[in-house]
């Protein structure tokens, strides 16, 4: 502990480096390791060195942290020049202060439980080092996002993550599908880094022409520590163009953090492995756009529009997901689509002024949210890999251990009151909300838009607290339904499969020859399917160990000293009592019990005899609300397909125009001149390329003499 | 002999020393080959120490005297932009030769025509004299029509004889408006000269282009549309595609790497110093056909079938960001975009290498005869991976910085509304970066994912060694140039910051590349120093007459301090209004500023 307390800044370039040199050394020797070492040896190696890097990079942040408590300020910590012109500087620096080594904090510790977690769950896949090469490395992306001091560092970070998780969703690569899916989510979060990069364009635009007026004399003039302490200055000055800013910063936010109607990926982005799912699409990556949104606290603050914009479209984002996942039969969409509700709360938190509070929810999330996500990957384990909640039911008799963590995560997410941590940090931003914050009045509802984003909020945890006890109980409760699946005849007839025919010239060896094709490993996908006569069973213990640290975490222990202190610790003033609004503090605690157990008891009441028939696998029987649920309402068709139809659309028509018209006119005049060249031509001359190029330099010749003689005018 | 010569007479030595050696000892040929640019690469090392990047000057310049009744002179000398074309140019070319040991027809012509390409290549990049530029110019087209036009694809005979008349009909213009640059000039000082330096000294003071104001963008246009052919600006990229395709592998690396940068390489040296008043009135332009190229290159891009046409038509949409910073006129833009042009270098000749590693094992480049590579070749697959994320611009690889700083400072341009650019412009050029995504990651899923349809793969290896490192080399660069760019910035940015100057500023306050005490200090402004150090740079300590402050084109507009009363919070809506507007008529104000200097 003193170690830590005396920890120097100039050190904390670990805790980036430790996962990124962890990522290059399974990368360049990963597989080898394997394959000298042999499979127990060598993957242990790199399943442990990889937990460890991670978790020794929180431990570092932790380290300041505790300096930070004790009340010490860290000045940016310079690592080298990244880029440096004669009127601007980006440094590549990093910051040390409570939110950034808070996110590192939840980023390197739920991380490092879910790289422990994944050494068992990928144990058995082929590409075992490929896949911790990339966890690494998005970690190391991960804590560049929240730790640089600038946004330029910022965006580096946002754009590796968004890497890391495009190559972690398509991991599975030989289905077309998941490729697709990884394509998708890439290319929805570029549309967001437009709005990003062109929000700090005009940003630069701003601040570079009034570096004078401000009196800032530093070329460094975009780290965070230089600019925001004018931001109220410069912003109240230039109100209109803050706002702009602000909504643009908040496109980039909304793809990455999935806000509607960006959100689209997010659910396609299950497809890649689970713990990817937990790590990546709940617990970190998806709240960088809040981390953003409470960075730039200080401009949000100054545009009041923005910040309307911000909690409305928050609030129908947590309404919506939660509406969706009404719908969804596979476990791992259910928490998706829950994600994407919880990150709409957040959103609310940064509308209505209160982004400690939306910081508090991303922290209590990222670890209610990745136990329920490891959960669920744990039953799926049990299960043959099949997904689909239908086939589920009893399973608390099979899987005692994975039942009681997952009620944990469960009861946190739903908001079960004083002992789960999801009820501290969802009151802070529903009550927060209630008080309205600095958004808009809307004259015809006589409330403002923060009040109306809290009322749909408390609507959403309703909602929230049925589908969850729908997910719960189908999943826990009831019969086991997979016992009514007959098995399917399957013949394995093994045969040899014939080579494929060998080249006939290979001069250069780039194709293996026939003794080679048969030294190769012999790739067996033997495929289990789930039956009534599978036995579920449970994880072993070094997979559940992690889950119990996450679930110890998802309780009071954490979030109730945690509610006392966190708007303190985050903004660095004491906490405010609210006066006004809809709803005070003392109102809203029994309102929220009260959401809460309605929830939870018609969820129970609904599906305690297990599978309803109107949810069962015939789908005619579905009410038509649950089924346009189960498609996004429309949502996904709409903006998905239709911009891609959109778009091969647009592209046919440039094709044929590039085809057809602009080369189309090249290709006529060189018809043209090849027809005089054909009245011009010799019969000892026959290349037609000579003949063209004579021609030119005759012309040419002609032309430039023409000129001389016209330019003598000047003379 | 200076370095300069040597390093043009190095490959022709080669070229020479190789048409000696009978044509059926192909080793000895292709190791002469790589012997004779390995040396050229390794004598332009040479200059990253005698290079000093403190000053915007002509450096080692040797001049020799030609015909000298009509001002014609061998001059050549390299400032901070040409010194990375020449560095490219080697380091490319060897790559590219060491890559054509799979070359097997009639190989001596082949390692010929690359060696002469590379003193054409050299000499364009080094000359200062006008009519030796066009001699190199003209001269590169020659070994590169022969190279498609011989060991092509199927459609070579087509594709070679569109990149030759297109581009030299083109260039035929520029050679017309060097005759009238001279003329002019012999008109205004009474002796001929075709010598860039002496030109640029007295467009720099005003007296070249007074009184013949009218001549200007004719003599600009001249020369505008033999470069916008070259590197190839929308309407005049259609022999790309082709020439691209069907060129051999190494031809298509150079092509994309070097040949291409010709034309952005002219705007900096040519159109900027020379033609400032067309330059200013003619951006926005500029910036349009960019744009549109940027857009139209992305589209027609994700719609190709065939791999190697795929980038080509990137090619187009990545040399608009070049073009857009260039004529963005801001120095962050310029900066861009001439960095841009290292980087397209690095990345799309990568790109080629890599179609290339797979064309010469299974000889077809067709999308539907690829898909699964990834398991079959993984170390393959991962090169191709980074090279395309460095394609797609992702931060931390060399494609971001280059786009971003060009985007940046055309959004300071535009949005500033200088030279009658519209912020509409970097905008939509915006849109090409997500666009750049969307056919990028359609190419590697539909090469790499899926699993494997052509049993002609099932029996491939993965890379040779020697493969694998030729590929490092680009990954190399393509980190160092993301992360720490500054190596490559530093020696550009005074020979950028004197071109821009060059270009915005009136005569009289433009730096002239003869006038030796002109410096451009480190924050940017054309002084006038007195002492020299013995490299050619400046004493720091020297306090300089300041001849010209640097403008750098943002908003500058003095803010009030006071902060606006509560009450008025409530109500952003009408004063984000009155505030838009006063900002875009601060805006023009300083637009009309700019036009008055």
């Amino acid at each position: 502990m003193d170690f830590l307390k005396t920890l120097d800044p100039s050190w904390s370039f670990l805790i980036l480096f430790l996962p990124l040199f962890g990522s290059i050394v399974w990368a360049l020797l990963g597989g080898t390791m394997v394959k000298n070492l042999g499979k127990t040896a060598g993957q242990r190696i790199i399943g442990i060195g990889a937990t460890a890097f991670v978790l020794i990079a929180a431990v570092l942040a932790g380290g300041y942290a505790l300096q930070l408590s004790e009340g010490a300020i860290f000045e940016p910590v310079l690592i080298f020049d990244w880029i440096s012109l004669q009127n601007i500087s980006i440094p590549f620096e990093l910051r040390i202060d409570s939110l950034s080594v808070t996110m590192a904090m939840v980023v390197a510790g739920i991380g490092g439980l879910i790289h422990w977690y994944a050494a068992g769950y990928m144990w058995e896949d082929k590409e075992f080092s490929r896949f911790f090469t990339y966890l690494n490395l998005f970690i190391a992306f991960m804590l560049l996002l929240v730790m640089g001091n600038n946004l330029a560092m910022l965006f580096i970070g946002w754009e590796g993550v968004g890497v890391c998780s495009y190559l972690l969703i398509g991991f599975w690569y030989k289905d077309k599908a998941n490729s697709k899916a990884a394509n998708k989510a890439f290319i929805a979060n570029r549309i967001g880094d437009f709005g990003l990069t062109l929000g700090l364009f005009y940003l630069v635009y701003i601040l570079a022409g009034n570096l004078t007026a401000l009196g800032i004399e530093e070329s460094r003039w975009l780290s965070y520590d230089v600019f925001l302490p004018h931001a109220e200055t410069i912003f109240a000055t230039f109100r209109f163009e803050t706002t702009i800013i602000c909504l643009l910063l908040f496109v980039g936010a909304m793809g990455k953090s999935a806000q509607f109607p960006l959100y689209v990926w997010l659910p396609d982005a299950m497809a890649g492995p689970t713990p990817v799912s937990a790590l990546i699409h709940a617990a970190t990556m998806v709240t960088s756009g809040v981390v953003l949104l409470t960075r730039m606290a200080p401009l949000f603050a100054q545009a009041p529009i923005a910040m309307s914009i911000v909690a409305l479209i928050g609030a129908i984002t947590a309404l919506l997901g939660a509406l969706i996942a009404f719908g969804q039969t596979d476990i791992k969409k259910v928490l998706a689509y829950s994600t994407v509700s919880q990150l709409g709360y957040m959103f609310i938190a940064c509308g209505v002024g209160a982004a400690w509070a939306g910081m508090f929810h991303v922290v209590t999330h990222a670890f209610f949210k990745a136990l329920l996500f490891l959960c669920s990957g744990s039953v799926i384990y049990a299960m043959a890999h099949n997904q689909d909640m239908r086939n589920y039911g009893g399973l608390w008799k099979k899987l005692p251990i994975t039942t009681i963590l997952m009620t944990i995560g469960f009861l946190a997410l739903i908001g079960a009151p004083f002992l789960f941590a999801g009820w501290y940090s969802k009151e802070a931003i529903i009550g927060a909300a209630m008080g309205g914050g600095t958004t808009y009045q809307i004259e015809s509802l006589g409330i403002s838009f923060g009040e109306l984003a809290g009322i749909i909020g408390l609507i959403a945890a309703f909602c929230t607290a049925f589908y969850m006890t729908r997910q719960m109980w189908l999943t826990f409760m009831g019969k086991g339904r997979w016992l009514e699946i007959e098995p399917a005849h399957h013949d394995h007839p093994h045969h040899e499969e014939a080579l494929p025919a060998a080249p006939a010239h290979d001069a250069h060896r780039f194709f293996m020859s026939d003794d080679e094709m048969k030294a190769l490993p012999h790739e067996e996908e033997h495929h289990h399917d789930l039956d009534k006569s599978h036995e579920p069973k449970e994880v072993p213990v070094s997979m559940w160990m992690p889950l119990a640290l996450l679930a110890v975490a998802s309780t009071w222990l954490l979030a109730k000293p945690m509610n006392s202190h966190f708007q303190e610790w985050i903004t660095g003033h004491e906490p405010e009592v609210h006066h006004g609004g809809l709803l005070s503090h003392e109102q809203l605690i029994p309102v929220a019990i009260g959401v809460f157990l309605l929830g939870l008891g018609i969820g129970i009441y609904w599906y305690r005899k297990g599978l309803p028939k109107a949810e069962g696998w015939d789908m005619k029987a579905w009410s038509k609300f649950r089924r346009s649920a189960l498609n996004q309402f429309g949502i996904d068709s709409v903006f998905t397909d239709g911009s891609s139809a959109a778009g091969r659309g647009l592209g046919k028509f440039l094709t044929w125009i590039d085809v057809n018209l602009v080369d189309g006119l090249v290709n006529g005049i060189g018809v043209l001149s090849k027809g005089i060249g054909g009245a011009l031509r010799s019969p000892q001359n026959r290349g037609l390329v000579r003949q063209y190029a004579v021609l030119m330099h005759l012309g040419a010749a002609l032309l430039i003499v023409l000129a001389i003689l016209k330019l003598g005018v000047f003379n | 002999m200076g370095i300069l010569s040597t390093l043009l007479l190095i490959p022709l030595l080669g070229a020479v020393a190789i048409a000696l050696v009978p044509s059926q000892y192909h080793k000895a040929i292709k190791w002469l080959a790589i012997l004779f640019s390995g040396v050229t690469f390794v004598a332009s090392l040479g200059l990253i120490n005698q290079f000093e990047s403190g000053t915007f000057h002509m450096q080692l310049v040797e001049k020799a005297e030609w015909l000298p009744q009509l001002g014609i002179g061998y001059h050549v000398g390299i400032d901070g932009l040409s010194f990375w074309m020449v560095l490219l140019t080697t380091l490319l070319m060897l790559l590219s030769l060491i890559f054509s040991v799979y070359v097997e027809k009639r190989a001596g012509a082949y390692f010929g025509m690359m060696l002469l390409l590379e003193t054409a290549m050299l000499g364009v990049f080094m000359s200062l004299d006008l009519v030796l530029f066009y001699t190199f110019f003209e001269l590169s087209l020659i070994p590169m029509f022969v190279l498609i036009a011989i060991w092509g694809g199927a459609n070579r005979k087509y594709a070679s004889k569109k990149f030759f008349i297109m581009t030299l009909a083109a260039s035929v213009f520029m050679l017309i408006g060097i005759v009238a640059m001279a003329k002019h000039y012999a008109a205004t000082t009474g002796v001929w000269s075709f010598d860039l330096v002496a030109i640029q000294a007295a467009v720099a003071d005003g007296s070249f282009w007074a009184g013949a104001m009218q001549l200007q963008p004719i003599i600009f246009w001249s020369f505008a549309l033999a470069l916008m052919v070259k590197c190839p600006m929308f309407p005049f990229h259609t022999w790309l595609p082709d020439a691209h395709t069907e060129a051999p592998t190494a031809g298509s690396i150079i092509l994309a790497g070097v040949l291409l940068k010709m034309g952005t390489y002219g705007f900096l040296r040519f159109l900027l110093p020379l033609f400032p008043e067309s330059s200013r009135d003619f951006a926005s332009l500029f910036m349009i056909l960019a744009v549109i190229g940027i857009i139209y290159g992305a589209i027609v891009a994700a719609m190709q079938t065939d791999i190697k046409k795929l980038v080509a038509y990137s090619s187009v949409s990545h040399m608009g960001f070049v073009v857009l910073g260039i004529f963005s006129l801001n120095h962050s833009g310029l900066m861009g975009g001439a960095y841009q042009q290292l980087n397209h270098g690095i990345s799309t000749g990568a790109l080629f290498l890599m179609i290339g590693l797979i064309y010469e094992r299974i000889h077809t480049r067709a999308f539907k005869d690829l898909g699964g590579l990834k398991a079959q070749m993984p170390i393959y697959a991962a090169l191709f991976l980074i090279v395309m994320l460095s394609s797609v611009g992702l931060p931390g690889t060399n494609g971001f910085i280059g786009e971003f700083l060009a985007l940046i400072g055309s959004f300071q341009t535009g949005a500033a509304g200088l030279y009658g650019i519209h912020w509409i412009l970097p905008v939509l050029a915006g849109l090409g970066v997500i666009l750049a995504a969307v056919y990028l990651l359609i190419m590697f899923q539909k090469t790499f994912y899926g699993p494997i349809t052509n049993d002609k793969l099932k029996r491939l290896k993965d890379l040779k060694g020697w493969e694998i490192g030729l590929v490092g080399v680009f990954v190399l660069f393509i980190f160092w140039g993301g992360l720490y760019p500054n190596t490559f910035l530093k020696p550009l940015e005074k020979s950028i910051a004197a071109a821009r100057m060059m270009a915005i500023n009136d005569g009289g306050q433009r730096p002239s590349w003869a006038e030796p005490t002109h410096e451009i200090s480190d924050s940017g402004d054309l002084m006038r120093v007195a002492e020299r150090t013995e490299t050619g740079g400046w004493h720091e300590d020297y306090p300089g007459e300041l001849v010209a402050k640097a403008n750098h084109h943002f908003l500058a507009t003095e803010i009030a301090v006071e902060l606006p009363g509560p009450e008025e919070m409530g109500h952003g809506d009408d004063h984000g209004d009155d505030h838009g507007d006063d900002h875009s008529e601060e805006g023009d104000d300083h637009a009309e500023e700019e036009e008055e200097h």
